[in-house]
C-alpha cells in the first residue's frame, strides 16, 4: 500500500473524505444487513408457503405487503428474493470483474500481438447487447438460473478488460513502476504490489455500476421468462408470477418492482459518490 | 486522417465482425437438441414422428453432418453473399420476416428517442438556468430514478393506471397509434433520464469555459450565449453519447415490446429462440451486433477526424470518461 499513499499524498483532505464515506457506508450496510437478518429470523412465513384461505389479501398487519395468488407472504418473498436478485448479480459481476481484470492485465503487459488479439476478442463480445445475448443463450440452452448466469457472465467482463488495460497502460508510464522494474522486482510482484492497488479503485466503481445494471437485467429477463423461474422468489419472477392478477390485486406487482428500483437506485448512488470522491483524489 | 490508420481501423472492424460471427455460430452449434428434428417439425407441423431417412436427408441438405469449421464457412459464405437462409418455422426467407418486423421496432425506438430527447433538452436547459434550484433538483432526481427504473415494471405501472384504471389507452398489442403511446412513454422515460444527466453535465461544462466569460464581458445576452454557444458546445458530446446509447435503446425496445405484447424484433427474437428457429436467431443477433459495431466504428472515425486530441488512442478513454459522467 505504500504506493497508494505515495501517489495520493498531495491530496490528504480528499482521502479522508473517502475514508469518512466508506466508514458511513459500512455502518449503513451493517445496519441494513442486521435488519434483513432480523427479517429472516422473525418472519413467521416461508417463501414458498402457500395459504389458500388468504389469497390476494391486501397489505395489512398479518401480511405487511399482502399475499399473492397462492397466499404466499409477499414481504417474506421479497426478502428471499433479495438473495436471488442481488446475490446472482453479485456473483455474475464479480466473476466478470476478475476475468476482465486478468484479460486487461495480460493484454497490456503481454506484448503487442497478444494485446491486439485480446482486444479484438473483447470488441467482438462487446458487440452483443447484454439482454439480446442473454435472451439468446438462455433461450437456446434452456431458460433457467444457471444458463442466465452463464449468459450474463459471457457479456459482463469486457468493460473491465478495457478499463484495466487503459489504466495499466497509463500506469506503465509512471516513474514508480520504472523504479520497481529497475530494482529488479519480478513481474508478478510488480503486478500484485503496484498495479493492483492502483487499478482497484477504478474497477470498484465500474463494479458497482455493473452490479446495478445486472440486477436490472436479471429481473427483466426473469420477468420475460428467460431467467429465474417461478416459484423461486426472484423479484422479476415474482412480477411474472403475479402479472395475471395485477388488475384485481395491484399490490402484488407494486412491491417487487419497488424492491428492484430501490436496490438499483441505492447502488447507483453509492457508485456515483465513490466515483466523485476518486475523481477528487486524482485532481486535488 | 492518415490512410494507414483508417485501413488499420477497417481491418480491426473486419476482425471484430469475424469474431462476432464465430461467437454466434459457436453458440448455435453448441445449443442442445437435434437441429434436423427442429427443421422436420417446422416442415411437417402435423407429423408425430419422423423416419430416420427423412432426418438423414435433412442433415444432408443442411450440411449438419459436416465438421464444425466446414459448417461455419458454409454459413459465413452464404451470409456474406446475402443469402441468409430460410426460417425453420415459416419457410419464408429470413430477410423478409426481418423487414416485416423492423418497422414496428424502428417506430417505437424513434418515437421514444424523439420524446425522450425533447423532454431531456427542456429539462436540462431549465436545470442549468438555475443550478441548485428546484427544477435542477427535480432533473437530478428524475435522472437517477429513470436510470434505476426497470423498464418492464414502469410498463406494468402505466398499463395498470392508464389502461386498467382509467381505460384511456389499450394495454396490449399493436396496430393503432394509441397502442404506441404507453410503450413509447416507457422507453422515452429511460431516454430522458440518461440524456438529461448527460446534457446537464455537458452544459455546465460549457458554462465553465473561459470564452463564455469573454462573451459576457462583450455584452452578449445570456439568451444568445445559451442558444448559440452553450447548446452547440453541449450537443457534440451528447450526439456521440446518443450513438452509444443505441444499444440500450434496442435492448429497451426488446423488453418493452415483450412487456406490451407488441410485434417487432424483440418479440421475433424471443419467439424464434423458443421455437429453436436457428437461421432467424442467428440473423437477428448478427443484425444487432453488426449494427452496434458499425455505428461505434463510424463514431470513432468521425471523432478522430474532428478532434485531433483523441487520435493517439485516446478515443476509447475519452468515450469511457464520458460514459461514466
Amino acid at each position: 500500500m505504500q504506493t497508494a499513499t505515495a501517489t495520493a499524498a498531495p491530496g490528504w483532505a480528499p482521502v479522508s473524505a473517502m475514508r469518512l464515506f466508506l466508514r458511513r457506508l459500512g455502518v449503513v450496510l451493517a445496519a441494513g444487513g442486521l435488519v434483513a437478518l432480523a427479517g429472516f429470523w422473525l418472519t413467521p412465513y416461508a417463501p414458498g408457503g402457500a395459504d389458500f384461505l388468504n389469497r390476494l389479501s391486501p397489505p395489512g398487519r398479518a401480511h405487511w405487503f399482502g399475499t399473492d395468488q397462492l397466499g404466499r407472504d409477499i414481504a417474506t418473498r421479497i426478502l428471499y428474493g433479495g438473495l436471488w436478485s442481488l446475490g446472482l448479480a453479485f456473483i455474475v459481476v464479480t466473476v466478470g470483474a476478475v476475468f476482465g481484470t486478468l484479460v486487461g492485465l495480460v493484454a497490456s503487459r503481454g506484448g503487442r500481438v497478444l494485446d491486439y488479439a485480446l482486444m479484438r476478442t473483447t470488441d467482438s463480445f462487446f458487440a452483443f447487447p447484454e439482454l439480446i445475448a442473454a435472451v439468446t443463450v438462455a433461450g437456446l440452452f434452456g431458460p433457467g438460473t444457471f444458463n442466465l448466469m452463464l449468459a450474463l457472465i459471457l457479456v459482463s467482463w469486457m468493460k473491465f478488460a478495457r478499463l484495466v488495460r487503459s489504466l495499466s497502460l497509463s500506469l506503465a508510464q509512471r516513474d514508480f513502476i520504472t523504479q520497481a522494474q529497475l530494482n529488479g522486482l519480478p513481474e508478478w510482484r510488480i503486478l500484485w504490489h503496484h498495479y493492483l492497488p492502483n487499478i482497484a479503485p477504478g474497477v470498484l466503481v465500474l463494479w458497482t455500476n455493473s452490479w446495478s445494471r445486472t440486477i436490472l437485467a436479471i429481473s427483466g429477463l426473469s420477468f420475460l421468462g428467460f431467467g429465474v423461474q417461478p416459484p423461486n422468489a426472484e423479484w422479476g419472477a415474482m412480477l411474472l408470477d403475479g402479472k395475471a392478477h395485477m388488475q384485481t390485486a395491484p399490490h402484488i406487482m407494486i412491491f417487487p418492482g419497488l424492491a428492484v428500483l430501490s436496490a438499483v437506485l441505492a447502488i447507483n448512488l453509492v457508485g456515483d459518490r465513490l466515483r466523485d470522491l476518486l475523481a477528487e483524489q486524482h485532481q486535488p | 486522417m492518415p490512410v494507414r490508420s483508417l485501413l488499420l481501423r477497417l481491418a480491426g472492424l473486419l476482425a471484430v465482425l469475424f469474431g462476432v460471427s464465430l461467437i454466434i455460430f459457436t453458440l448455435t452449434y453448441l445449443a442442445p437438441g437435434d437441429k434436423a428434428m427442429a427443421i422436420a417439425h417446422a416442415r411437417y407441423p402435423d407429423a408425430m414422428g419422423f423416419a430416420p431417412e427423412i432426418l438423414e436427408g435433412i442433415r444432408q441438405e443442411f450440411h449438419l453432418n459436416a465438421p464444425f469449421h466446414m459448417q461455419f464457412l458454409h454459413w459465413l459464405g452464404g451470409f456474406v453473399t446475402g443469402d441468409f437462409g430460410l426460417s425453420y418455422a415459416s419457410g419464408a426467407p429470413v430477410w423478409d420476416i426481418f423487414i416485416d418486423n423492423l418497422g414496428e421496432t424502428a417506430t417505437l425506438a424513434l418515437a421514444a428517442l424523439t420524446l425522450g430527447l425533447v423532454a431531456a433538452l427542456v429539462l436540462s436547459s431549465l436545470a442549468v438556468w438555475h443550478v441548485g434550484g428546484w427544477v435542477d433538483r427535480l432533473a437530478i432526481i428524475l435522472a437517477s430514478v429513470g436510470a434505476a427504473m426497470p423498464g418492464f415494471w414502469l410498463g406494468l405501472l402505466l398499463i395498470l393506471f392508464f389502461a386498467a384504471q382509467l381505460n384511456w389507452l389499450p394495454a396490449y398489442g399493436t396496430g393503432t397509434a394509441a397502442h404506441l403511446v404507453l410503450p413509447a412513454l416507457t422507453l422515452a422515460f429511460w431516454v430522458m433520464a440518461s440524456q438529461t444527466r448527460l446534457l446537464r453535465t455537458f452544459m455546465l461544462e460549457a458554462y465553465g469555459l473561459p470564452f463564455i466569460e469573454t462573451l459576457r464581458l462583450r455584452g452578449v445576452s445570456e439568451r444568445e450565449i445559451f442558444l448559440r454557444h452553450v447548446l452547440r458546445h453541449a450537443s457534440i458530446p451528447a450526439l456521440t453519447m446518443i450513438g452509444l446509447d443505441l444499444a440500450g435503446l434496442l435492448e429497451g425496445a426488446v423488453i418493452v415490446e415483450l412487456t406490451f405484447s407488441r410485434g417487432g424484433l424483440g418479440a421475433l427474437l424471443a419467439g424464434s429462440v423458443l421455437a429453436r428457429d436457428f437461421p432467424m436467431v442467428v440473423f437477428l443477433v448478427m443484425f444487432f451486433a453488426v449494427a452496434y459495431v458499425t455505428i461505434n466504428s463510424v463514431i470513432e472515425i468521425v471523432q478522430d477526424a474532428v478532434d485531433p486530441r483523441s487520435r493517439a488512442g485516446g478515443a476509447a478513454a475519452a468515450r469511457k470518461s464520458g460514459a461514466q459522467a
